[in-house]
């Protein structure tokens, strides 16, 4: 049976999910969506599956039609959800604190926050850091391995310049990139989610 | 983790003796790092302090001074 569906304008992982579960009834389905991420979810998903995709871009969205011989009755939509879990993730360190309460408390849980960030399997797209939050970004913090590991991680790290000068720690910074208001506002405006610990 | 070296952690009995202990530490020049307990030691929430190897026995050394009970277990 053919289907056809239309996930333009709804969010991760609802195309996908969408996707997979007509899977279940239909073995060719064109699928319209209107962000890469989707595409690239599906494709994932037909391929995971042992199915075929072919796709094509008009305008601003994207028809990636699949097919399979065998219908998909089984596998977890969790499995899904978790491709894309991270994409679109900004992690805001605005404190070199984690929470408020007691400041050496919360010295100690940031410290295992970023150590957990760094070696957690789904890695952020982002990490912002300013006011006393840049701290952490400098030698002797006790998170820049961390902090060097979601950089070869491929983690865009953007370091608050006015910051960094506040606190005067340029010469200590080795791993980010040393950014302006409007790259940190922007990047807050275009993310899915934000964590602020 | 990196390069295949081993690990170790100091488990202590509370946050407090986590914070007092890397204070210690740190004074002492002893590398040493602050990490969640791993699972599979503990599923409760806590940190502990991670060690390179050759730190462990003069780790071992000089907390003893201060705590009764510590334990150093490979990660």
């Amino acid at each position: 049976m053919r289907c056809e569906i239309d996930a333009r304008g709804l969010a991760c992982p609802q195309p996908v999910v969408l996707t997979k579960n007509r899977m279940k009834e239909c073995n060719e389905i064109e699928i319209i969506v209107d962000n890469e991420t989707a595409l690239e979810n599906i494709k994932r998903l037909a391929s995971g599956s042992g199915w075929s995709f072919e796709n094509t871009v008009s305008g601003n969205n994207f028809k990636i039609t699949i097919k399979g011989s065998a219908l998909q009755t089984s596998g977890a939509v969790q499995d899904i959800r978790t491709s894309c879990s991270g994409e679109g993730t900004v992690v805001v360190f605005s404190s070199d604190k984690m929470g408020r309460g007691d400041d050496e408390l919360g010295a100690i849980l940031m410290k295992a926050f970023v150590h957990t960030l760094a070696t957690n399997d789904t890695a952020p797209a982002t990490v912002i850091f300013y006011n006393s939050g840049v701290l952490l970004t400098a030698d002797g913090s006790g998170v820049t391995d961390d902090i060097q590991i979601l950089h070869e991680k491929g983690v865009q790290l953007l370091i608050c310049g006015t910051c960094v000068n506040y606190f005067k720690i340029g010469d200590k910074i080795k791993t980010g990139t040393i950014s302006n208001m409007y790259d940190i506002l922007n990047t807050m405006n275009t993310s899915a989610r934000l964590i602020n610990p | 983790m990196s390069s295949g070296q081993n690990f170790y952690v100091v488990l202590l009995p509370s946050v407090s003796h986590v914070m007092k202990a890397e204070k210690i530490l740190i004074a002492e020049h002893i590398a040493c790092k602050i990490i969640p307990v791993p699972k599979s030691i503990s599923s409760d929430c806590g940190v502990c302090i991670r060690l390179e190897e050759n730190m462990v026995e003069k780790t071992g050394k000089i907390l003893q001074n201060s705590f009764e009970n510590i334990d150093i277990r490979l990660l």
